[in-house]
This record gives C-alpha cells, sequence and structure tokens, in this order.
C-alpha cells in the first residue's frame, strides 16, 4: 500500500466554495477546489489504493492528476508500506518576544516619535510607523535615526508631505545617515516622480494624494501575504491589532490611531500605562474565525483584519465589533471581487466613518 | 544574573535576549572587545571591564556562545623575573575564574567548544550511532569514485555568518575520479543513498529535529547547504527514532557538550546515520521554518 504524507507546513483553509493551499515554508499560496479538499482530507485516512476504489474508472485518472498535483507541488510525499509517523505536525503556536511589536504615531513633526523614544525602547518595540504633516528637512531624518540609534527599533517607515527640496540630493545625504528607514511616502506630490528602485538604502514613493489615516485597512489581493509567522499571528490573534499601539494627530493613544477607544493622551500618559488598561487588548485575541463573512472565508488566514472601518452590523458577546472589514469587496459566497465603496450594503457605515471624500479622491 | 559570552552583533545572541527580556531575566552580554580585571572586593571575586562589572558569585548561569570566551586584562612589568611571576599569578586566577564560571549553569563552555570531528566520529560509534564507514588517506589508491565523499575535518566556528545553509561548513563533495600522488591526509567516506537529511537541534537532553527533503532536487543531492534559492528544500519537523535520540544524548554527555546541532541522513536503506556535531552553529533559520522557537527555550534554559 502507498500513502500520501501531506508536508505540515503546509495550510489548507477552506472557504466556502474553494480552499487556499498555503505553502508556509515557500510562502506562497494557491486557490484549488473543493475537490481537492475533499481528497486530501480522505488521504489522510486512507491509502491510496483504498481511495482508489472509491473513484469509478472515469473518475480515476482525475484523483490521480490531483495526486500528481500534490507531489510534484511539494505538498507532501508518498510513503511505501505505512505512513511515514516520524513527521509531527507543526505547531500553530504564536511565539513572538515583547509585549508590543509595532507602533504607529501620527504627528506634526519628529519630535513626538524622538520624545517617545525612551518608552519605545522600554516595550521593545520593533517596527515603527509615522506619519508626519509637516515637511521635512534631512536633518530631521537624521535626528530621528540618532534617537534611535541604541534602540530595539528594527525598521522605520515615514510619511511626509512632499515639497520643492526633495530632490536627489537629498535623499543621497539621507540614504548615507538612514539606518533604520527603509521606506519613504511623499504624499501630496504636485509633480510625480518616479520610483527610485535600489537606488537608495529605503524604497521611495512619490504620491499626488492627500493620504490620511482613513486611508487604511483596505483588503485587495495584492496585500495578502503568505508568511509563516503572520499566519500564525493571523490563526491565534487579530492579524492587524494585536502588538500594535497607536497615536493619533492629538496624542491620544489607541489600539490604532483609527480605532474609537482611547487610553489616554501622551501628554499625561505613558505608553506603558496605556497597554496595562484592561480594554488595550480587547480585540487583540480576536481572530477571523470569528468574523462575519471572513469565518468562510478561504483568504483569512493570509488577510489583515481592520477593525477601526467595518460594516457595522455585527457585536459578539463580549461587545466586540466582529462584522466584516467595511473596505473589502470580496465575497466567499460568490467568489467575485467588488469594489467595496460601491456596495450599497455599506454605505451606511462609509456614512458613519465619513469616508464619502476619501473614496471620491481615490476615484478621481 | 546571566552571563553571555559571544561576539559583538550576533544575531541569535540577539534574538534570545529579546526573549530574556521578554521574561524578565536579567543578563550582562560580554562584547569580543572586552577584557576584564580580576579584582577582590570584600574577599569576592570580581571582575571589570569598561563595560561591565560583577561579582562572580552572582552569576547564576553561563552561556558561551561564540567569540574567544572571557579575556583577561594583564599588566606589565618591568622586570623580566617579576612578569614571568606574575603572568603565572595571573593564569592561575584566570584559571580559577573561568572553572568557577564553568561549573554553574551553563549552555557550552569555552574551554571545550572546540570540537575535534574525528574524535567526535569515534565517540559516536562508541555511543552506538551508526557512522558511515570512514578512513584518512594520503592517496585516492582505496577511493571508490561516486561511491565515496570527501570532506573537511577542521573546524570553521571562526567563520561568521547570518544564516542556515551558510554557516562556514565546507561543503561535501562527492570523489568523482581518482587522483595521481599523494596529498595531505583527507578524509574519505562512503556516500550514503538517502531519503532525507535530518538536522537535530540538542539541548540539556531535548532534541528538536528538522527534516531536510532534498532528494527532488538534484541540485542539492549531496549536501543541502550548497542552497538551492529558487526551490528550497522542504524543511518540516521531525522526530528522530527514540532510540537514536537517546543515543546522540549519550555522545553529547561523552562530549561533554550541553547544546549543538547534529546532522544525520536518514539512508534508503532506513537506517540513520551520523554525520557530525557543531556546537556553535546558526540554528535560528530552521527554528522558525519549525515553529521551535529555539531562541525562547535557551533564554527559558539560561
Ligand atoms: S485596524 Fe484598520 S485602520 Fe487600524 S491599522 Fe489596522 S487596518 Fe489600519
Ligand atoms: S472576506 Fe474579505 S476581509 Fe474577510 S477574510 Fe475574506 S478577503 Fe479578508
Amino acid at each position: 500500500m502507498r500513502y500520501f504524507n501531506l508536508y505540515s507546513n503546509i495550510l489548507i483553509t477552506k472557504g466556502a466554495n474553494r480552499i487556499l493551499i498555503s505553502d508556509l515554508q515557500r510562502n506562497n499560496s494557491e486557490l484549488q477546489s473543493l475537490e481537492l479538499y475533499d481528497i486530501i482530507e480522505a488521504l489522510k485516512s486512507h491509502a491510496i489504493e483504498t481511495l482508489m476504489g472509491f473513484y469509478d474508472e472515469d473518475s480515476k485518472p482525475i484523483v490521480g492528476q490531483y495526486l500528481d498535483f500534490l507531489v510534484d507541488k511539494e505538498y507532501g510525499f508518498i510513503s511505501t508500506g505505512d505512513r511515514d509517523h516520524s513527521f509531527p505536525p507543526l505547531s500553530l503556536e504564536y511565539k513572538d518576544a515583547g509585549l508590543v511589536s509595532d507602533i504607529f504615531i501620527a504627528c506634526r513633526d519628529l519630535a513626538r516619535p524622538r520624545q517617545l523614544a525612551p518608552s519605545i525602547g522600554n516595550l521593545a518595540i520593533k517596527h515603527m510607523v509615522i506619519y508626519c504633516e509637516q515637511e521635512l528637512a534631512v536633518a530631521d531624518f537624521l535626528d530621528l535615526e540618532i534617537s534611535f540609534s541604541d534602540s530595539s527599533v528594527e525598521s522605520i517607515e515615514i510619511f511626509a508631505p512632499c515639497h520643492a527640496g526633495i530632490n536627489e540630493n537629498y535623499l543621497q545625504q539621507l540614504s548615507e545617515g538612514a539606518r533604520r528607514i527603509y521606506s519613504l511616502v511623499f504624499y501630496k506630490c504636485t509633480t510625480i516622480q518616479p520610483e527610485t528602485g535600489d537606488r537608495y538604502k529605503f524604497k521611495v514613493v512619490f504620491t499626488s494624494r492627500h493620504l490620511k489615516i482613513n486611508a487604511c485597512g483596505k483588503v485587495d489581493l495584492k496585500y495578502f501575504n503568505t508568511h509563516l509567522p503572520k499566519v500564525l499571528e493571523a490563526i491565534n490573534h487579530n492579524s492587524c491589532l494585536h502588538k500594535k499601539i497607536g497615536i493619533d494627530i492629538n496624542g491620544d493613544i489607541r489600539n490604532c490611531p483609527a480605532m474609537p477607544q482611547r487610553f489616554g493622551n501622551i501628554r499625561d500618559c505613558s505608553l506603558e500605562e496605556a497597554l496595562n488598561h484592561k480594554a488595550f487588548k480587547n480585540y487583540w485575541n480576536l481572530t477571523k474565525d470569528h468574523i462575519a463573512v471572513c469565518k468562510d472565508c478561504e483568504f483569512r488566514n493570509i488577510c489583515t483584519d481592520c477593525r477601526a472601518y467595518t460594516e457595522r452590523t455585527h457585536i459578539n458577546e463580549a461587545g466586540l465589533d466582529n462584522s466584516k472589514p467595511l473596505k473589502c469587496g470580496y465575497s466567499p459566497y460568490t467568489n467575485q471581487w467588488e469594489k467595496w465603496s460601491e456596495n450599497p450594503l455599506k454605505q451606511k457605515a462609509i456614512r458613519h466613518y465619513g469616508l464619502q471624500e476619501l473614496i471620491k479622491n481615490e476615484e478621481a | 544574573m546571566i552571563l553571555i559570552l559571544s561576539s559583538n552583533a550576533e544575531i541569535t545572541t540577539d534574538a534570545v535576549i529579546m526573549w530574556l527580556n521578554d521574561l524578565k531575566k536579567a543578563y550582562i552580554r560580554v562584547h569580543e572587545d572586552e577584557f576584564f580585571e580580576i579584582k577582590i572586593i570584600n574577599k569576592k571575586f570580581f571582575l571589570e571591564s569598561y563595560r561591565n562589572r560583577f561579582f562572580i558569585d552572582d552569576i547564576s548561569s553561563v552561556w558561551y556562545r561564540r567569540g574567544g570566551g572571557l579575556k583577561f586584562k594583564r599588566g606589565q612589568y618591568h622586570h623580566e623575573a617579576v612578569n614571568q611571576n606574575m603572568n603565572e599569578a595571573h593564569y592561575w586566577l584566570e584559571d580559577y575564574v573561568i572553572k568557577k564560571l564553568e561549573a554553574k549553569k551553563h549552555i557550552n563552555k569555552q574551554s571545550n567548544s572546540r570540537l575535534n570531528k574525528l574524535w567526535v566520529l569515534e565517540e559516536a560509534q562508541k555511543a552506538g550511532l551508526k557512522v558511515p564507514r570512514y578512513f584518512l588517506a594520503e592517496n585516492t589508491d582505496d577511493v571508490i569514485p561516486g561511491k565515496m565523499i570527501t570532506k573537511s575535518f577542521t573546524e570553521n566556528v571562526i567563520l561568521k555568518s547570518a544564516y542556515e545553509h551558510q554557516d562556514g561548513m565546507l561543503y561535501t563533495a562527492v570523489v568523482t575520479q581518482q587522483e595521481q600522488g599523494s596529498f595531505f591526509p583527507t578524509f574519505f567516506q562512503d556516500k550514503i543513498e538517502k531519503e532525507y537529511e535530518i538536522r537535530s537541534f540538542y539541548l540539556d537532553g531535548k532534541i528538536w529535529s528538522t527534516a531536510i527533503m532534498s532528494q527532488k532536487d538534484k541540485q542539492t543531492e549531496t549536501d543541502h547547504r550548497k542552497y538551492n534559492t529558487a526551490v528550497p528544500n522542504r524543511n518540516v519537523p521531525y522526530d528522530l527514532p527514540l532510540e537514536t535520540g537517546q543515543k546522540l544524548n549519550e555522545l553529547f554527555l561523552a562530549l561533554d557538550i550541553n547544546c549543538g546541532s547534529a546532522d544525520f541522513i536518514k539512508g534508503k536503506d532506513g537506517q540513520f546515520y551520523f554525520l557530525e556535531i557543531n556546537p556553535l552553529g546558526q540554528f535560528l533559520g530552521l527554528s522558525a521554518v519549525c515553529n521551535y522557537a529555539l531562541d525562547k527555550e535557551i533564554a527559558l534554559y539560561l
């Protein structure tokens, strides 16, 4: 007898009409049919020969093709005599040191992140995103780098308004001093400059849009990311808000700057104190398995879960909003992607969040 | 207080330190360029460098990760005879300090971090592990082309690199033809027809293994470290047979090291062949792929 052994780092997520096969080692995912799902399931308890016996002569070649596909993609291997029992399942536990890994800071200038540096170091935060309202000089960036030169922060992404002084020389100087800055986005550009490729130590994007925090949370195929730690986090936690802290433009501390609840202001409350607030982590353990619609979606383990903008249709027993993310146009029941902003059922929520202008600008 | 001896900016050390912070365990990280002066304060041994100062008694555990281990400052004296005498005194004080530290709970020791690969193979056989037939020779007279491999028996712990599969070990190559004449003693070993390779991480009696399935790709068949970046080998959590695990444990005990990575081959004949042990290699790459969080295990142990 021959047996098919599915590798433990192949994750199959079953949706309403299809499955997503995620290769957690090679970091890619592909859509497949429910028919394949049934075969994979049957192969877990039956030998290949036994399984073949269930099918009539016409279907056997199809099952054979599926099997070839699984072996060819190296989703598993065939053993003879018995299953190879030396392959234990992959632990799905999410293990990551530290209480907070990501911080989002909205600010007028870079004094605010510098001022928060001691707390950020103390919390051993690794990733920082800064949304700045004022135009920045090279020296501003370099001062920021210096403030974090001896800290836990590994990566910094900055959004700042475009201005006439941003040219090759400016970026070159910045690149020489940059250690942690890996991505720059200049918004409200009047002239759009080409992407800079790998000329600098960081990626640079120029956009004419007036980016605002309410542009966050869009769901699209291009944002999906098959990456083992992210997938494990999504299986166990909210894939966006877990281990995140945000400061809005007014200095209010929130889980993310767009979340409704505030937990003090940086004027008189430390990040550590805010994190200790009993409601701060309310959404951290809410997974996609408990979100309306998403729970039937094959993308749920590689998708983000925005809780700041939702369809506002469901509240769970704990009082948490478990509605589908507002900015997702996908339906796992029809398998169609449509424009979320045009969905009539979403209009009430769009008005609630005041997103009409955002939508208008994005379409312009 | 945990004492960590490592090279600067070493990624495994950084990762473990993240966990020590998370677990609220205090530690001292000693850098490569640190030289300690041995002092006696209130009758107790005290070590001081430009970055760190501590009593030996306050150290609860020691992790010898990499680098040259603890280094000491020695005074220079004008008089040659005095100098010799003092050097001798320094030596015994330093020796005492290292012995004291190594007697504490530890992960590996600086005094036996250098493993002799030939010795390890003998000890492995004594522990009951199966080792592919090997010999040293100065010519290829007894080498069967295509059926034997050659590899380095020197250690390469000084070589640093960021990730698994590049950790400084020399690649294994199949001997394809006999050569004329003689050369420096070279290691030859029977090539095992393999089903897959296994790398086992060992820490104080516990073993975490990863199967490295390389048979599908010709390019990586002899040694998975010649990494094929287009389609990486399938790496998955693996359980060594209980008996092999016990023998591996015996081997580590015999070598008096309590942490390291061991390589095995599972042959097409169903046997497990022991290849070698690397006490200081990088293991976080495979740890991440298998979600073993070995950095956390180390932090918990210390
Ligand atoms: S919760 Fe929504 S708005 Fe907040 S960071 Fe996540 S995706 Fe963005
Ligand atoms: S329904 Fe949309 S938001 Fe929900 S998991 Fe699927 S793609 Fe993501």
